[in-house]
């Protein structure tokens, strides 16, 4: 019984999200706008529907864990884009990684200043410092340096969300002209969502942007464990 | 005649979008199963599209064989990051004042990183291509 249960509450919210994903999406294609866009029209929906069932965050990712999952062959994925530009990133490799750096020395720096200058704590900040990467690098650098996973798996979809549109918004008034210099800006500010993006704009872009989002996220877990030694050094002045 | 149903059948299976996605998902597997038996530092998933590339790139793997199952990896790929956005069921402070703060650190954060990663390799590619007269890579 209470198995059948278990089965029954996977499926519902498993359906649903897909269905919703599904009505943004197909929205979203006929008004393209933030509100249709599917990374805000479904889960603002889904909340709402939780909220009005009482249903808490454990019992919904019990059922929808599989959908998360597939992030990892997403990630996958972008091998074949990769592959595909592999003379455009053979030439430019140097450039690609000066960006790679320059971008998350920005983000550590930048959530640090801005968390202290908004009056946020510690585990917040901490929380708040890999939101610029992929989800599965994400996840393993919050844990690394002393953040809480689970909140900043909802801050790298609000990045996303943000950036993606930012992203765009950006590209059309800074003067950067080269896709490496374009795709990098979104892949390195809003990874997957960002790296949608870019696919949108251009296919090149979007490889750029593919293959940023994993060089952003190999630096910073293979640095992680130096950059929890600054986190832990930083706090004592914070 | 067998010969040739056999390699038609193996052309239609391999061309076939839900054959390549499967086959995604057991390099997938591979890169996890290597992650969690090696203890490595890096996440299975990566290690899963080195795999991809490094047959790729020694042509032991035909593009084809897995291009569209990829397309659709990622043209679906924000779907699976719907989920995780329900955490904030479990933090309802994140709804008054101190989500707004957050909001500010991200959109704020995320435009100094998005210009900062832009410029510097935009300055660089103009040095680098200094005298020469081609501005679109």
């Amino acid at each position: 019984m209470w198995c059948d249960e278990l089965l029954i509450h996977a499926v519902f919210w498993s359906l649903l999200t897909v269905a919703l994903y599904a009505l943004g999406k197909f929205l979203n294609a006929r008004r393209p706008s933030l509100f249709t866009s599917p990374l805000v029209f479904t889960p603002v929906l889904l909340i709402a529907v939780a909220l009005i069932g009482h249903v808490r965050y454990a019992e919904y990712i019990r059922g929808t864990h599989w959908l998360m999952m597939l992030l990892g062959p997403a990630t996958v994925a972008f091998a074949i884009p990769i592959y595909e530009q592999r003379v455009l990133i053979r030439r430019h490799w140097m450039l690609l990684l000066i960006g790679v750096v320059a971008g998350s020395c920005t983000a550590v720096i930048s959530s640090w200043l801005l968390s202290k200058l908004f009056g946020l704590d510690a585990t917040l900040c901490l929380s708040l410092l890999p939101r610029s990467m992929s989800t599965p690098f994400a996840m393993t650098v919050s844990g690394d340096i002393g953040g809480v996973p689970a909140l900043t798996s909802v801050f790298v979809v609000i990045t996303g969300v943000l950036g993606a549109t930012i992203g765009e918004l950006l590209l059309n008034c800074l003067p950067f002209r080269s896709a490496l210099a374009r795709g990098a800006l979104l892949g390195m500010g809003a990874h997957g969502a960002g790296t949608a993006k870019a696919h949108q704009i251009d296919s090149e872009v979007g490889a750029i942007a593919g293959l940023v989002m994993v060089l952003v996220g190999l630096l910073n877990v293979l640095s992680a464990p130096l950059l929890a030694h600054v986190v832990s050094s930083a706090l004592h002045s914070w | 005649m067998t010969r040739y149903l056999r390699t038609t059948f193996w052309r239609t299976l391999r061309s076939s979008r839900l054959f390549q996605i499967a086959l995604i998902l057991l390099f997938w597997a591979a890169g996890e199963g290597i992650a969690r038996t090696t203890h490595l530092m890096i996440p299975g998933p990566v290690l899963g599209l080195f795999i991809v590339l490094l047959l790729l790139a020694t042509r032991r793997l035909n593009i084809l064989t897995v291009r569209r199952g990829a397309q659709w990896f990622l043209a679906e790929m924000l779907l699976f990051f719907i989920p995780a956005v329900l955490a904030v069921l479990d933090h309802p402070e994140l709804l008054g004042m101190l989500g707004l703060k957050i909001l500010a650190v991200i959109l704020f954060g995320t435009i100094t990183i998005m210009v900062v990663t832009g410029a510097a390799i935009d300055l660089c590619y103009r040095w680098v291509n200094r005298g020469e007269k081609c501005d679109v890579v």
